[in-house]
């Protein structure tokens, strides 16, 4: 990110930006920094808070008018981490049995996620250009048969795993976000598949395989799961 | 709550510790008008995109163009990285790319104008792809007024 600045400024454009990481912004330098302490991905913070929100972007903006830089600005608002619901538990049976299969899993979600589409009014699931059905079926084939092309597959898995989570956060008792990725990880047939997928795309011949397998499929919190 | 590295959890820490950053020498801040008269572009790294455009892949270091007017239901993300939460941009837009609030200061007199296109890059990039695209990227944003880019991560 910070790269950007130097290359947008040295070109004329004036730059500030968001820091999520001192320690990077600190190495790369860029003209201006604000440093928020926010949750990797949460830039701006909370999530429906427009308040809460534009002060972090003013407070960017502000330093607009510094030329003192390279500077980095500690902004003093933090975000309380998200409560523990150690106790919840998903309210309704979506827990793979040896009957099921990954497609029936994805069928049995499609009424909560049409429900959290109603009330965000949006999606973000949609990278892929497949529907959720096939995205699940390619990542059976992974599993089952021969490993489609990388690209192809990642970008089924971020349709795929945007679509679990997105359908969550609709459920009767939708927990936190913190649960609901706890939820994904221990109680689900698609992260069951993630996980059986890993070494067979490490295996791979295929570079691509092998940095999906490696790197960009299973967060690095999640790895202690695999086998 | 404060999120040095050292007091981050372990795992996420090692991650974000082994990623190389680039060092530049320091590049001169340029001044410039007073906020209220600046005309003001959001460049996002979150892989941002409309729904149908390429998705970034490994080494991208090019962008994507998201007109102002794009509805927030037309946004997916394709960041290769996995590492952060996204959850935070499922439910909202605005936490990854805070295109309302810009719009928000812009009408109550902050901030002078908002650009008529903004853009996205995906932040896993190699500096080197990325750097090209960027300068090019500079001679739009001018042809567009822009005198300010708010960087936002992910």
């Amino acid at each position: 990110m910070g790269a950007l600045g130097h290359f947008l400024e040295r070109q004329g454009i004036p730059t500030t930006g968001i820091s999520l990481v001192r320690e990077h912004t600190e190495t790369v330098r860029p003209p201006r920094a604000l440093w928020v302490t926010f949750e990797l991905g949460r830039p701006l913070g909370r999530p429906d808070d427009p308040p809460f929100q534009r002060r972090v972007t003013k407070a960017a903006l502000d330093l607009l008018e510094r030329t003192d830089g390279p500077l980095i600005a500690d902004y003093p608002e933090h975000v309380d981490e998200p409560a523990d619901f150690s106790g919840w538990a998903c309210p309704i049976n979506l827990a793979p049995t040896e009957v099921d299969s990954l497609a029936a899993e994805i069928d049995r979600l499609a009424t909560w996620h049409d429900r959290a589409v109603a009330a965000q009014g949006r999606t973000t699931v949609g990278v892929s250009g497949l529907d959720v059905p096939a995205a699940g079926a390619l990542v059976s084939e992974a599993l089952n048969g021969t490993l489609p092309p990388a690209q192809a597959l990642k970008e089924a898995l971020d349709d795929l795993r945007a679509y679990y989570l997105e359908a969550a956060s609709a459920f009767p008792d939708p927990g936190s976000p913190a649960t609901r990725k706890k939820w994904f990880w221990e109680e689900t047939k698609l992260a069951r598949a993630m996980l059986a997928l890993q070494p067979k795309l490490a295996a791979s011949d295929d570079q691509h395989h092998k940095i999906l397998g490696n790197l960009t499929m299973i967060p690095a919190t999640e790895r202690h799961r695999l086998g | 709550m404060v999120k040095r590295l050292k007091d981050m959890p372990g795992v996420e820490a090692r991650h974000l510790a082994h990623i190389e950053c680039p060092t530049y020498d320091d590049t001169p801040s340029l001044a410039g008008k007073p906020l209220a008269q600046r005309r003001v572009a959001i460049i996002s790294t979150a892989g941002l995109h409309k729904r149908g455009d390429r998705p970034f892949r490994l080494g991208d270091g090019s962008y994507r163009v998201i007109p102002a007017e794009t509805p927030a239901s037309d946004l997916v993300m394709s960041h290769i990285s996995v590492n952060f939460d996204r959850t935070g941009f499922q439910q909202d837009l605005n936490v990854v790319f805070p295109i309302d609030r810009l719009r928000e200061l812009v009408a109550e007199g902050s901030v002078g104008s908002m650009a008529s296109v903004h853009y996205s890059f995906m932040g896993a990039f190699p500096p080197a792809a990325a750097e090209p695209h960027a300068q090019h990227l500079a001679g739009l944003l001018k042809a567009d007024k822009v005198d300010a880019a708010l960087l936002v991560p992910v």
